[in-house]
């Protein structure tokens, strides 16, 4: 009988320990997926929810605060999540809380992330639907890198393009980065103008300083004087004269002769002035014809 | 030539039948259990007893596969999870394995090869000095004093031993994660409880209770059926072991299929 | 044989008619036919394999025949229920040839398993009690916390025997009772079966090649030969036959 006892005692002990293993393993992961305790239920539509699992976790700044219960389907282009979160969670999330799906790492499971509400000051209750964010798939990633890779394309393509005919072309600029001749004609021009410049320095120099006629003209102030006298003399000589041009045009067997004098020279001046126009005009449309060309 | 094509056929003609009717007499057998189960008086004493001889005393050889399994499973499965710089999933990884499929399997198989074959033994060893025929005369029914006893006991203490070898392993894959780094005890838990559902450990479960079940069911059926002589006992032990470990593996086949079936 | 034939008209225990079984295709009772009455002792003689233990293994539904009519306690075997059987197979007591002890339980355990089954009212006092009384008929008190690996061939024997009579049996069959025993312990379980016989008032079926046992314990004797009741007479009688293949038996 006290062997039967040993035997049952230990036999208790056995079953007892492995059910409370397996009972505490059980209580642990429905903790995990808060099947004990208090929660709520809260909905979230989407359009698409990206693989998002059942059992999957519900995260709010990082915490894991519940779990994905239900996924169905609403109509053929929405769906509504049921997730289960802690109630305790509750006081952090506020009407305009908005849910969104991300990937737990590059190879991970989907999550279901809760950004809490700003705005709003109403906490949300049991049963309640909150706003769902478009998640950033994959696709959409890849269709707006596309977008801009094509740009890409077409912004190297051109820039190919206008350097190489930048390189090879007869436009001015072209001619201005690649063409030796007009390099050289550049070069001399640069020479000879530095050349006159130092010719006109001596010439400068030799008038400020010089003897000659125009040097004194400049410089000397005596001769000067006598030039300003000189002309005075002739302005007062062709005073003189024209008075008696004038008197002359008032006699009446030379007015026919002024009059004919008159006229040619009015005619002269008119023609000039019209070649002159015609002359401008001619360069102004040079002028946008290079424009167009250069851009 | 045409002869021994006969003689041949023959003889695969009657092994072909031999092996219909020993499926038909282990199915007969089979339902047998839940008949004389079903059916008062209940042998509680003789139950516990066999829960005792074959859950208790498997323990200690349950404890050292179990702790043996978590441990080199965790060794092994490093290098290659290191290989995708998946290091940090180690223990979910040990543990999600070691519950739905390492520890009741090996579990299994080990408990075929001492409970199975024990029981296919004793019975067999029984059947041939006629103490089995003894009981019948003396108006006691042996099927229900040995054979159901002994299947029940099974059914009920391989879920039991593999739930003790899960938690082992667990232990095991532990001291395999310490062997090249220093993890928080604490964190190991967490992370292994993080990583089992519902559904790792229910279908795994009440996979247990099938294999119990058979490993009981073979073994009483090998030994009950033992034919007259020494040398059968032997044979009953030996074809308990290997038919019941085969079973194990069939079973453990239709289960993964049932499981992803219905969930 | 003026008094065998007033028992035997008076009050069968056990009737057997036109008995056949065959194994495959060994056909090994062809229709045996022989009477048990109540009080006495019948020895079954027959060369090996001629179907003597199968003729008792039948009688208590141990085998099914596959034609014939056993009647024992005036019920028919084959065509009762599993219940009804077992209600007769506790007023039988079979003694196996090596005993059949459980090995796994220890002597007390083997006498007070049956007994606690057929009796759930008993307390564990009152079985005790029981256990030690037939321990004692059978002369074996001091074996009781011993386990079956631990005795004799006698002793195990004894046990059984013990463990039969422990239901207190109206009939006790018994199969080759002293076989690998040696003549002294022959002798005693010879005499054990005649002093049980005088106690409880069995009728017995024996079961035998050892022809002192046969000589001490029968009333009467049926001999099988190729599946039937060769002769059949008291121990005196048969020793001188004039059938030669008889009085082998009695060398």
């Amino acid at each position: 009988m006290v062997k039967e006892s040993g035997y049952q005692w230990k036999l208790g002990m056995f079953v007892i320990v492995g059910l409370f293993l397996f009972v505490g393993t059980i209580y642990f992961v429905g903790k995990q997926k808060n099947l004990f305790g208090s929660t709520i239920e809260l909905y979230s539509k989407f359009n698409s929810v990206n693989g998002l699992a059942v059992g999957n976790n519900v995260r709010l700044s990082g915490i894991n605060i519940g779990t994905v219960e239900d996924i169905e389907f609403l109509n053929d282009t929405s769906v509504v999540i049921k997730m289960v979160i802690k109630d305790e969670v509750r006081k952090y999330i506020k009407k305009d809380a908005v849910a969104s799906i991300n990937s737990d790492g590059l190879m991970g499971d989907k999550v279901l992330t809760i950004t809490s509400g700003k705005k709003s000051t109403i906490l949300i209750n049991d049963q309640d639907y909150i706003r769902s964010k478009k998640a950033i798939e994959m696709d959409d990633l890849m269709v707006s890198v596309k977008k801009s890779v094509d740009n890409a394309g077409l912004i190297t393509a051109e820039l190919a393009q206008f350097s190489s005919s930048m390189n090879n072309g007869d436009g001015a600029l072209s001619k201005l980065v690649s063409d030796k001749k007009f390099g050289n004609s550049v070069d001399n021009m640069v020479t000879s103008l530095e050349a006159s410049a130092s010719e006109f320095e001596t010439f400068t120099t030799s008038m400020n300083n010089g003897k000659g006629a125009l040097s004194k003209l400049i410089s000397n102030e005596r001769m000067g004087n006598s030039i300003d006298s000189s002309l005075t003399n002739v302005k007062t000589a062709t005073k003189g004269l024209n008075e008696v041009i004038e008197a002359a045009k008032h006699n009446f067997l030379l007015r026919g002769f002024f009059n004919k004098k008159k006229k040619v020279e009015d005619k002269k001046l008119e023609e000039e002035q019209e070649i002159e126009e015609a002359e401008m005009k001619k360069a102004l449309k040079m002028d946008q014809k290079n424009d167009s060309i250069n851009k | 030539m045409n002869q021994t094509l006969t003689i041949q056929k023959e003889r695969l003609g009657t092994y072909l039948n031999q092996s219909f009717i020993e499926v038909g007499r282990a199915t007969e057998f089979a339902i047998r259990f839940f008949k004389e189960a079903i059916r008062p008086p209940y042998e509680f004493k003789e139950l516990l007893k066999q829960c005792y001889l074959i859950g208790y005393k498997s323990l200690p050889l349950v404890t050292i596969t179990g702790f043996i399994m978590g441990l080199v499973l965790t060794l092994q499965s490093r290098p290659t999870l290191a290989e995708f710089g998946a290091e940090s999933w180690l223990p979910s990884m040990v543990a999600l394995s070691l519950i739905r499929e390492i520890a009741p399997v090996i579990t299994a198989l080990i408990c075929a090869g001492k409970v199975a074959s024990g029981i296919g033994a004793e019975l067999g060893s029984m059947k041939v000095t006629e103490q089995i025929d003894a009981m019948e005369v003396s108006a006691i029914n042996p099927f229900k004093y040995l054979v159901v006893t002994r299947i029940m006991a099974t059914t009920l203490m391989i879920p039991l031993l593999v739930i003790y070898a899960d938690g082992i392993g667990i232990v095991g894959g532990y001291m395999g994660i310490n062997i090249h780094g220093d993890v928080n005890v604490v964190r190991y838990l967490s992370q292994v409880i993080e990583s089992i559902t519902f559904l790792d450990i229910f279908p795994a479960t009440i996979k247990t209770f099938f294999f119990g079940y058979f490993i009981g069911m073979i073994g009483c059926y090998k030994g009950y059926n033992a034919e007259n002589g020494t040398e059968s006992v032997g044979k009953a032990a030996n074809s308990a072991v290997v038919t019941a470990s085969l079973t194990i593996f069939i079973i453990d086949m239709i289960a993964v299929q049932v499981t992803d079936l219905f969930f | 044989m003026e008094k065998n034939y007033t028992l035997q008209n008076s009050n069968p225990v056990i009737e057997i008619k036109d008995l056949h079984k065959s194994f495959g295709t060994n056909e090994v009772l062809k229709g045996v036919t022989f009477n048990l009455n109540k009080g006495e002792n019948l020895v079954v003689l027959g060369k090996s394999g001629s179907g003597k233990s199968i003729t008792i293994k039948c009688i208590v539904g141990l085998i099914k025949i596959d034609s014939g009519i056993i009647t024992v306690f005036n019920q028919e075997i084959n065509s009762l229920e599993i219940d009804e059987l077992n209600k007769i197979r506790t007023r039988i007591g079979f003694l196996f040839q090596n005993a059949a002890l459980y090995d796994s339980m220890s002597v007390r355990e083997n006498l007070s398993f049956t007994l606690r089954r057929h009796d759930t009212t008993l307390s564990g006092d009152a079985i005790n009690e029981h256990v030690l009384e037939v321990l004692e008929s059978v002369g074996l008190k001091e074996a009781i916390d011993k386990m079956p690996s631990e005795l004799s061939g006698g002793m195990r024997k004894r046990i059984g025997l013990a463990r039969t009579l422990i239901l207190k049996p109206e009939i006790i069959l018994y199969d080759e009772p002293t076989t690998g025993l040696d003549t002294i312990t022959s002798r005693e379980i010879s005499e054990l079966i005649l002093e049980l016989r005088q106690k409880n008032k069995t009728s017995s079926i024996i079961i035998t090649h050892d022809m002192p046992c046969a000589r001490l314990t029968s009333d009467r004797i049926v001999i099988l030969k190729e599946g039937v009741i060769h002769v059949e007479g008291t121990y005196d009688e048969l020793e001188k036959s004039e059938d030669e293949w008889v009085r082998s038996f009695f060398i």
